[in-house]
């Protein structure tokens, strides 16, 4: 939902920190998640350098253990680093952080695109208590493997995912990670990766604690969901999806002549082109599994569309 | 009271508005076809006149355009000043329309200026901008990387253009397309990523004069942005619609659907959200009814009016707000209650 706040986040309610927020009579600072956010429009990145001082100020950030960065001005001429930056330069003030969304700008402030990473393995080697990360925005980005013994969810929300940060994940130590969910993308936007990138995931060798996958938003759906449907890493899966992508009944045929997938409680298959014949026969074929065949575009139609691009 | 509406003899709003007149026991009517205002035809007036669109009518269109297919963007420019001469003809009648504030509500140029000299909330303008080159350098000057570029006289978001711009990359949505007789309104809105097309678009839209606002983030519901259309009426705020979509523009015609109301009201600051409404509508102090689109900020923090409508109350089978003068009544039914308490009169049922 790139158009809409998060209302919670690492199972706390979010409260948005802005220029505007009232500086008295503010949550615990355990009790919330806050997003540090710019309310208003500003081309400059000072505002939100303020804030972020503001916020040292006025919060106990020693007891914050979930953050978010939204809105910090210019997304195209200030690469992510920058605020970044702040963060891990102040990172003995947040000796407790365990969860931190990054970039969370909403289709109206900024197209998911438009947002300029950089490398963001900063983010892990400094705080190495954190179990929950989302990154949104792909453009830029840049990550090496990682070893992150306490990270238990992961998401990149991208238009197009670079290859190099899907090798990094498959290449890094996740013992502890339970959910790992990656947007691929399309080309056109930045999205490089290849269905043989996904292979060390698909083995799930370094990801013993795996139990929800969401391989997605993807131009070759189809060719991801044939390599899921052998993948050793399935069996030990609660939740998959192959979501917001172009999946026709190609890879849904594959999905199902594949192995057993009843053991799933949850397979999303939402935005996609199978036809109502394979939409009937994929859920009749799962029964006890929650499908999701929401959103089901035109078949027919020459151009696929991943459900977020630009 | 005998009620007299220039609009259209047989379209939807002078159907709707005369079962309104029928319902509240007025006699029905008289029509006054705006290709006859337009054509310099003689006009029959009887009481007060109800100023309606002039829309669907072909004869009247092309009066107003020129001759040339409906759906081709361009020639604002004539239209208003045609459309301004039909209002001078009409100008001597007693209305509850006011000929002045309907020439100032379809000039938006005009229509912001006057909405941001009374402290009505409304996103930044950039002031005039003659074509593509120039639409640059002022976004480049004023630091706004996403805009709307607006023809100043156009209608349900022909030829609008949600632009954003940085970093040398570009992208307009819009649902201008182009064939070989030149641009036209389609049914769908499309993404250009091409500067050429886009400064094509932007030049051809100049001449007829264009208002370009920053784009104020909108909020959303359920996954989809959304807007208000409220419909004033005689200073109250009456109706409301919910307008949702994927696209940045939420018309209906162009894929937008209504939103659940009842859900927007329950996350919104809903009184200060039709105050902001009743203060535009009172920058048109003459006109009994106004559309206001009302746009509310991501986080359902801010409002901003993206536009008052002269003609904003085709809203079919919509009943009035809860607890308004307007409950369970259309917009028709509300405005003609409005017409009976300012002329002062009962209406005699029969």
């Amino acid at each position: 939902m790139i158009n809409q706040f998060a209302e919670s986040f690492a199972g706390l309610p979010v409260f948005d920190f802005t220029e505007e927020t009232e500086l008295t009579g503010l949550p615990e600072p355990e009790s919330v998640a806050w997003r540090l956010r710019i309310a208003d429009y500003v081309e400059e990145f000072e505002p939100f350098q303020k804030l972020f001082a503001s916020f040292l100020e006025h919060v106990d950030t020693a007891r914050v253990g979930a953050l978010l960065f939204g809105n910090w001005g210019p997304t195209y001429d200030v690469a992510s680093n920058k605020p970044l930056g702040l963060l891990t330069d102040a990172a003995e003030r947040f000796p407790n952080l365990r969860a931190f969304f990054f970039a969370e700008f909403l289709q109206e402030e900024a197209e998911i695109s438009w947002i300029m990473h950089d490398d963001i393995t900063p983010l892990f080697t400094t705080f190495g208590g954190l179990e929950e990360v989302v990154v949104r925005g792909g453009s830029g980005l840049s990550l090496e493997p990682l070893k992150a013994p306490s990270l238990k969810s992961l998401r990149f929300e991208s238009g197009g995912l670079p290859g190099g940060v899907v090798r990094a994940v498959g290449a890094s130590d996740f013992p502890a990670l339970e959910s790992l969910e990656l947007w691929l993308g399309v080309e056109d936007y930045g999205g490089t990766s290849s269905v043989e990138d996904l292979a060390p995931i698909l083995s799930g060798e370094r990801l013993p604690a795996l139990r929800e996958l969401g391989l997605q938003n993807s131009a070759f759906q189809d060719r991801i969901a044939a390599a899921v449907a052998g993948a050793p890493i399935v069996a030990r899966l609660e939740a998959l999806s192959l979501s917001m992508g172009s999946l026709t009944d190609e890879g849904a045929e594959a999905l199902l002549s594949g192995q057993p997938l009843g053991h799933l409680a949850r397979l999303d298959l939402h935005h996609h082109y199978m036809s109502d014949a394979m939409m009937e026969r994929i859920v009749k074929a799962l029964p006890g599994v929650a499908v999701n065949v929401d959103d089901q575009n035109d078949p027919e139609d020459d151009w696929r569309y991943v459900e977020v691009a630009e | 009271m005998r009620l007299t509406v220039v609009g259209t003899p047989g379209d939807r709003r002078v159907t709707l508005f005369a079962a309104a007149c029928a319902r509240a026991g007025l006699a029905a009517p008289l029509v006054v076809p705006w290709r006859d205002v337009l054509g310099g035809r003689p006009l029959t007036v009887e009481g007060m006149l109800r100023i309606d669109s002039p829309g669907e009518d072909a004869e009247a269109n092309a009066l107003l355009r020129g001759p040339g297919d409906a759906a081709r963007i361009g020639g604002g420019a004539r239209w208003y000043r045609t459309f301004l001469d039909g209002l001078d003809r009409l100008r001597p009648y007693p209305s509850f329309a006011d000929v002045g504030d309907i020439a100032v509500m379809f000039d938006k140029r005009a229509s912001h200026a006057r909405l941001a000299a009374a402290g009505v909330p409304v996103p930044p303008a950039l002031g005039p901008v003659g074509g593509y080159a120039e639409l640059r350098e002022r976004m480049a000057e004023t630091g706004f990387h996403r805009v709307f570029v607006k023809p100043a006289h156009g209608s349900s978001a022909s030829g609008v253009i949600a632009l954003q711009a940085a970093g040398g990359r570009i992208r307009a949505q819009t649902s201008a397309a182009r064939d070989a007789e030149g641009w036209y309104n389609s049914l769908k809105v499309r993404a250009y990523t091409d500067e050429h097309e886009i400064a094509l678009l932007v030049d051809a839209l100049a001449p007829d004069g264009l208002h370009v606002e920053r784009w104020f983030p909108k909020a959303a519901l359920a996954g989809r942005v959304f807007d208000l259309r409220v419909v004033v009426v005689a200073g109250e705020p009456t109706h409301a619609v919910a307008r949702t979509s994927r696209a940045p523009m939420t018309n209906l015609h162009l894929g937008g659907q209504r939103g659940d109301l009842a859900a927007v009201r329950a996350a919104i600051a809903w009184d200060a959200a039709m105050d902001v409404c009743a203060r535009a509508a009172a920058c048109f102090p003459n006109s009994t009814m106004v559309g206001v689109d009302l746009l509310v900020g991501v986080g359902m923090r801010g409002f901003a009016v993206a536009e008052v409508n002269a003609f904003g109350d085709l809203l079919p089978n919509l009943t009035g707000l809860p607890g308004t003068s307007a409950e369970g009544r259309d917009v028709y039914d509300a405005q003609v209650a409005a017409y009976l308490r300012t002329s002062g009169e009962v209406a005699v049922q029969g």
